[in-house]
């Protein structure tokens, strides 16, 4: 540990983490994270719940980490804005000239934000799909439900992990993202379209070809990788969850090649 | 220390910083002199490879500045004070940088302590003043203790007590045997604080020489109704004279003394004799006169 802070990447990424932690909007985001997946996550889980009844499908359940990842596709703005003004309030304020005068190799500061956006939301992933799963366990247990959660351990633990992989993929894609756009409303503008707008797009197209290249964009790859069976697409994703993880970080490693080009191209 | 070899940045077809040679020496502060738009800030911005030269290089012992093992411990820069998270305390900034750099802890505190920040290093950046913010620039810059030191305009918004700390927060790393490069567009304030200058004009050097080369001569108003006797008898005995009008003259290459002993041996009256300061501030009026870039009442 000592080795590994002693190098000029630990110290890189230790001076990313002072600067994360010490700034008030980190701490909102990740507050958003959370009441947005709480929220969402029971919403979404109430409303299966009530379907079951209706349909009085006996013996029917909610599998509680369920509503939580199908929660992501709203709930993933929160992770977006985090990872986002990690890199574009530098360039706004102007501190990206202090960062870079202390690691000027731009690979390694590119490299230092993403090092610790990864564990930061991938913990903040499985914390948020957590305690939503948590509340919406407790709420659904009522009698008005008929009882109708359930919360198996090994899945709920595969489950929360996936959520965790999400965050931190969508997270480091975001950093990617916003290095090659530098500026808030650009860098949240191509994140918008990337991850809701253009996928909507393909999919209202009705063309086949369009709805399957829809699904392989972030969020439908991230919501196959979690294997989501309730979504915006209205079922489950048509190919194996290990496809939607290659595209996943497919597309993260693009957003951070965009990000070190444009990084190494353009003066700061 | 900082050699700049053919250093040019062109935007377009503009030349910011045009074919710029010349060497930083230590143990000196070289004064950066220019008009607004000279090139200055972007002169620096090269030497700390924040931007791409065109052509050329700006080296820091031989090395270009990301070539350097340890950055802010060679270099230490002041750019713009107000670049800095509004929301982070300069504490953490600071302590941000020194993490970064491998600076322990403590000297985050020792900075603090020097540039008089204290208590004000708690609060948000942006809630300080912009004095207060050039103590947290400065103390940024000497973080790393560095034995290069840039500040850009360091005096800019500090008090009279500011003003005077800066310069002898100059003048006594200068005396350690740092290297200090600043730049400022007080001419007053070179005046007392610099040994050397590098003046500066539409990118191009115009100047590159220690402070007393670049004063203009001293040189003595004379008031008298024989002026132009007088100006007739000085002019013979080799003083170059210029004439102000019909009773007035100043006179460059006799001290003050002489001019009045020759105006005395053939019975000028005088009505005033005064000694005109050498002035930095005339010099660089003559020096950038034909290169101001936004210069006013300029015609459009």
């Amino acid at each position: 540990m000592r080795n590994a802070l002693g190098s000029p990447l630990g110290r890189a990424v230790a001076a990313e983490w002072v600067k994360l932690w010490s700034v008030r909007s980190t701490w909102l985001c990740l507050a958003s994270a959370v009441a947005a997946t709480v929220l969402g996550g029971l919403t979404l889980g109430a409303a299966q719940a009530t379907e079951a009844l209706r349909e009085g499908a006996a013996g029917s359940r909610v599998v509680v980490t369920g509503p939580m990842i199908s929660a992501t596709a709203f709930a993933q703005y929160a992770v977006i804005t985090l990872a986002m003004l990690m890199v574009t309030s530098e360039y706004a304020s102007g501190s990206i000239r202090s960062t870079l005068q202390v690691v000027p190799i731009r690979g390694r500061m590119l490299a230092a934000k993403a090092l610790v956006t990864a564990p930061v939301l991938f913990t903040a992933g499985i914390v948020a799909g957590g305690a939503g799963a948590l509340v919406t366990y407790l709420v659904l247990s009522v009698e008005t439900f008929g009882g109708a959660a359930a919360f198996p351990p090994g899945q709920a633990a595969a489950d929360l992990l996936r959520l965790g992989v999400f965050c931190a993929l969508t997270g480091v894609l975001t950093v990617g993202v916003s290095a090659a756009v530098r500026g808030s409303a650009g860098a949240l503008t191509v994140m918008f379209m990337l991850t809701l707008g253009l996928p909507l797009l393909l999919v209202m197209t009705g063309s086949q070809a369009a709805v399957d290249a829809s699904m392989r964009l972030p969020t439908f790859a991230g919501l196959a990788f979690m294997e989501s069976a309730d979504n915006l697409t209205g079922g489950p994703i048509p190919y194996p969850a290990g496809e939607g993880l290659a595209w996943l970080a497919g597309w993260t490693a693009l957003a951070l090649l965009a990000g070190l080009v444009v990084l190494r191209r353009r003066d700061a | 220390m900082i050699r700049l070899d053919h250093l040019t940045k062109r935007y377009g077809d503009r030349a910011a910083v045009d074919d710029l040679t010349l060497e930083l020496r230590p143990g000196a502060v070289t004064g950066f002199l220019g008009p607004n738009g000279a090139g200055k800030s972007t002169t620096m911005r090269m030497i700390l490879g924040l931007d791409a030269p065109s052509s050329g290089r700006a080296l820091i012992g031989g090395r270009p500045y990301h070539e350097l093992e340890h950055p802010l411990r060679t270099v230490g820069a002041l750019l713009d004070a107000r670049a800095v998270h509004p929301g982070r305390s300069g504490r953490a900034h600071l302590l941000a940088m020194a993490r970064g750099a491998g600076i322990p802890k403590a000297r985050v505190a020792r900075v603090l302590e020097l540039v008089g920040l204290g208590e004000a290093a708690g609060k948000r950046a942006g809630a300080l003043s912009l004095g207060m913010s050039q103590r947290l620039g400065i103390a940024g810059a000497l973080l790393g203790d560095p034995e290069v030191l840039m500040f850009d305009e360091p005096v800019n918004g500090l008090d009279p007590d500011g003003v005077r700390w800066v310069r002898r927060l100059m003048r006594s790393l200068a005396a350690e045997g740092r290297t200090v490069f600043v730049s400022s567009h007080l001419m007053s304030e070179m005046q007392l604080t610099a040994d050397h200058l590098v003046v500066i004009g539409k990118g191009r050097l115009i100047a590159d020489a220690p402070l007393a080369e670049v004063l203009a001569t001293p040189s003595v108003l004379v008031r008298s109704p024989h002026a132009g006797d007088l100006a007739d008898l000085l002019t013979a005995q080799g003083v170059s004279v210029e004439r102000r009008g019909e009773n007035e003259l100043v006179a460059t290459g006799a001290t003050l003394e002489r001019i009045g002993d020759l105006a005395h041996e053939a019975g000028v009256r005088l009505h005033e004799l005064s000694p005109r300061e050498a002035s930095l501030e005339q010099a660089y009026q003559e020096l950038t006169a034909t290169s101001v870039e936004y210069g006013a009442g300029g015609t459009r």
